[in-house]
């Protein structure tokens, strides 16, 4: 009985960190619409300028504390919201995602630069030394410190919430700005206020936590996941949910240390609260759907022929065959990366840039192509590549399965902690890839033409590639392919017209993991072995990233951004003195995607529409009358809204 | 027996009653209008009937069959089907693919034998989209898209066809050609449910008009009956909305 007290009081301890954790996220969730997915960066930046402030330079901690969560932290909030945020409120789902993931990845480059990784850091405890003896257990001042910060914490939120002007108007805003402002808030003010807050409460809970675990800059942002479960448990909306949420994850992680064998437990506790997360995914009820779908005033790249698609796809094999002989052994690897790149992200012109689905774990899926065909077919079969698509394809489906009753936003955070738990119990697991080791994986001969040279593979990949582009567009083309896009566009119209979307999302979620299993392949075939590190969460979102920024709803959009993303490294050579250049490059360009959201290969639309004149292959289609017309009319039908709000 | 029956039912945002209580019916073979000055609750109504909104009270009759508690993709398939005064069109799609994706999925689910090619071929002539059917719907404008709509909701045939403020946005010419349909459908036996600020249009295709204001019904008759009544003159003229909608004309004036 004592010790189940003493245990209980260590989960409540752990519960406030994950309540801590999920209590900010949920305060700009409510106001502003938008989910921070960099929520943890911001509190890892500011547990960093903790330590610069205290350890370095030695300023007295209640001083720095007043600094960076009074000043430093609410102006972050403040800034991200006034350059970046603002304008993204109406946009689609996926953008707002790909939008907070740009300023993750962001913060993450800038704090390698100000602090670099190589260098050991120790932000210490607070009240470090002192505990209290609770029966068999020790609990520590620290420990003391996080229940009663968090209990403060509700508190306060509590009060701000519903006594308070401001904090009334703040829940009010994200269901109708309108209506809000008609309590005479303003909501861009409240939408300001609540980023501001909620940038603090991300450096209080990384502050909290950075003595607990280490001062590590990819650690610290990513821990914030483990808030995830506790934050839908509100369902992103619910403080007092959340803290239960929080408390319950905090209770059940501890009762489980207690009670389950050792061997059993190190398994499988890092991912306990993703065990616990898909859980709560299971519970929560149905999503309503909803009428009000994101307008975009650019024109979506249009959808090419297959006569057109497969002339593309030769003219591509045709210059890749044309310039590889004249390319080093080096070059080679890297355009056949770039390709096997653009592989994966075709996978996600199908998943997002056609469904408006968002996978976070594209690079997890790419890991157990190669895994399986390095295990079970050492590389050289064919078999290789079907297996790798079905393995792929069926754990994805299961991985995906308990969000697709939800909305999009529940898709995207289930496979960021999918990817994560894969990252710790999969890849890093001694039985997949031997302790510490690599996997070989080979590359085959088709119809006893090998392709083992660096040159025959470079061809290889490029043609798979066009195949694989020529297949997306067919589909895209065909009924399954309308039927992406009419999900993309309007869930509510769909379901009026009695499509029922469940299974057309699993279907195309299992399919794009699917092709990048395929990808998996090449990845491994390409570098001849893969290793435990080879398939970070991270490396996923600089992948959704780049070809956002390239055009995630084309073919030609994922070339691009392929090949780019295999040219960084190059471009990291060359800028030595940048540390973390896939970091910063996709979190700057990603910037320009709330004014584009096709990306920068959609600009070059009329150029395309003037060769295809040129050539006489397709008369355009006569163009809708001028733009400027139907941009009064939607002026007007905001008018309307406005007028029918206030009536 | 009424195709679509509706009884009591509320809805409430809050402390807004959107809905206070509502009857209505829509029978086959006529155009059953539903006015109401801004902010009656037609929209409201709407989604409730189509599944998008949970009511708080009352019950949805299709057929005399109870769907209250049906979702929107399964009342659907009872042959439902609406077009939205806020455009729910598929915008990156074409005219074309926005019709045909609503013909293959009447397809999908019901035991039709239609090819949906030639539906969607028959229904972009009648609704007179031929011109645009290569265009992507976002480049059309307002009065296009909601013709779009219209097609598509056509495209799975169905018995009860809920129209929310199909004529704003359109030309005269347009407005003529939406009459026709409208007029034209209900003769092949269909129930249309008309939601329309255009006075001059609900009078001359509608047989039967509901009128609500702040979620009550207030008034229900005939063309003649509903221009003689009291309380719908009130409610149109005793409001501010009247002078919003002016100001609104002017607005749309001065833009157009
Ligand atoms: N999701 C919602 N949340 C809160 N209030 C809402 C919501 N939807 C509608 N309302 C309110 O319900 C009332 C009825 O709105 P509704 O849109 O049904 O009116 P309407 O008759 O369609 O008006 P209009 O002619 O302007 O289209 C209005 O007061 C509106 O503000
Ligand atoms: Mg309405």
């Amino acid at each position: 009985m004592t010790t189940f007290l003493a245990y209980t009081i260590v989960g409540i301890a752990t519960g406030c960190i994950y309540a801590l954790t999920a209590s900010g996220l949920v305060v700009t969730y409510t106001t502003s619409g938008i989910f921070n997915f960099a929520h943890g960066a911001i509190g890892m930046v500011m547990a960093f300028t903790f330590w610069e402030l205290t350890v370095k330079d030695g300023w007295p901690q209640w001083l720095a504390l007043i600094v960076v969560l009074g000043l430093f932290a609410p102006l972050l909030g403040y800034l991200i919201d006034r350059l970046l945020m603002r304008n993204l409120h109406g946009a689609s789902t996926s953008t707002q995602i790909v939008m907070t993931l740009g300023l993750l990845l962001l913060l993450i480059g800038v704090a390698t630069v100000r602090w670099n990784p190589g260098e050991a850091r120790v932000l210490p405890e607070f009240f470090i030394g002192h505990h209290i003896r609770l029966f068999t257990i020790n609990v520590t001042y620290h420990q003391l410190t996080m229940i009663a910060v968090a209990v403060l914490v509700a508190a306060f939120l509590r009060l701000l919430f519903t006594r308070t002007q401001i904090g009334i108007a703040m829940r009010a805003v994200v269901d109708d700005p309108e209506l809000a402002s008609l309590t005479g808030a303003d909501p861009d003010r409240v939408r300001a206020v609540s980023w501001a807050l909620g940038a603090s409460l991300a450096g209080l809970a990384g502050i909290l936590l950075a003595p607990l675990v280490s001062l590590d800059i990819i650690l610290l942002t990513l821990l914030v996941i483990n808030g995830y479960a506790a934050a839908m448990v509100g369902r992103l909306k619910s403080l007092p949910l959340t803290f239960v949420g929080g408390l319950a994850l905090g209770l059940a992680e501890t009762y489980a240390i207690w009670k389950l064998p050792t061997g059993l437990l190190n398994k499988i506790r890092p991912s306990l609260p993703i065990i616990f997360l898909y859980l709560v995914l299971l519970v929560l009820p149905q999503a309503k759907l909803r009428a009000g779908r994101a307008v975009s005033l650019r024109r979506p790249p249009r959808v090419a022929g297959l006569g057109e698609s497969i002339i593309g796809g030769v003219a591509l094999v045709g210059v890749a065959a044309l310039i590889a002989p004249h390319m080093s052994r080096s070059d080679l690897t890297l355009a056949g990366q770039g390709m096997v790149f653009a592989l994966i992200m075709l996978s996600l012109v199908l998943l997002t840039g056609y469904a408006g689905q968002t996978s976070l774990a594209q690079m997890t899926f790419v890991g157990i192509g190669a895994f399986a065909m390095g295990k079970y077919f050492g590389g050289a079969s064919l078999l290789g590549i079907l297996l790798a698509a079905v393995l792929a394809g069926a754990i994805g489906a299961v991985a995906a399965l308990p969000a697709l009753r939800l909305q999009g936003l529940y898709l995207a955070l289930s496979t960021l902690a999918f990817a994560e738990a894969m990252s710790t119990m999969f890849f890093k697991n001694a039985a997949v890839f031997g302790y510490g080791g690599r996997l070989a994986v080979g590359r085959p001969s088709v119809l006893g033409v090998s392709f083992h040279g660096d040159h025959a593979y470079f061809l290889l990949i490029t043609g798979v590639f066009a195949l694989a582009g020529i297949g997306v567009l067919a589909l895209r083309r065909g009924k399954f392919g309308r039927k992406l896009v009419a999900m993309k566009d309007s869930p509510a119209a769909c379901a009026t017209l009695g499509i029922d979307l469940t299974f057309t999302k699993l279907a195309v979620f299992a399919l794009s993991a699917s092709l990048a299993g395929v990808a998996g392949v090449f990845f491994g075939g390409l570098r001849g072995q893969v290793g435990p590190n080879d398939f970070e969460m991270l490396q996923s979102l600089v992948l959704l990233l780049l070809v956002t920024i390239s055009g995630i709803s084309s073919v030609t959009g994922a070339l691009m951004g392929g090949l780019t993303f295999g040219l960084i490294p190059r471009l990291q050579q060359t800028f030595k003195s940048v540390r973390s250049l896939t970091y910063i490059g996709p979190g700057l360009g990603i910037l320009g995607v709330g004014r584009n959201p096709y990306g920068y290969t959609s600009e070059f639309a009329p150029l395309g529409a003037r060769i295809r004149r040129r050539f006489g292959r397709g008369a355009e289609p006569p163009a809708g009358p001028a733009g400027d017309g139907s941009a009064a009319s939607a002026n007007l039908e905001e008018v309307d809204d406005l007028v029918g709000v206030a009536g | 027996m009424s195709v679509l029956r509706v009884e009591a039912v509320e809805v409430r945002f809050g402390g807004v009653t959107a809905l206070g209580g509502v009857d209505l019916q829509a029978d086959a073979g006529r155009v059953t209008g539903l006015i109401g000055p801004n902010g009656a609750g037609k929209t409201t109504l709407f989604n409730v009937i189509t599944g998008l909104q949970t009511p708080t009270a009352g019950r949805v009759y299709l057929d005399e069959q109870d769907v209250t508690h049906k979702k929107p993709h399964q009342r659907a398939r009872l042959r439902v089907a609406r077009t939205f005064q806020r455009l729910e069109v598929f915008g990156s799609l074409t005219t074309r693919e926005n019709i045909m994706v609503a013909a293959e999925a009447c397809q999908s689910w019901s035991n039709d034998n239609e090819n949906p090619k030639v539906v969607t071929e028959e229904i972009i002539d009648r609704v007179g989209l031929r011109d645009v059917a290569e265009s992507p719907v976002d480049a059309l404008s307002t009065g296009l898209a909601r013709l779009v709509e219209l097609g598509r909701s056509m495209a799975t045939r169905p018995r009860l066809l809920l129209l929310d403020e199909p004529g704003s946005g359109l030309d005269n010419n347009e407005t003529d050609g939406l009459a026709r349909i409208l007029v034209e459908l209900a003769g092949e036996g269909m129930a249309v449910l008309l939601v329309e600020h255009d006075m001059e249009l609900v009078m001359r295709v509608c047989s039967e008009i509901f009128v609500l204001d702040f979620g009550r019904l207030i008034a229900r008759g005939n063309p003649t009956e509903i221009q003689a009544d009291e309380a719908v003159h009130a409610a149109y003229l005793g409001t501010e909305d009247d002078a919003k909608d002016t100001a609104l004309e002017q607005v749309e004036e001065a833009v157009l």
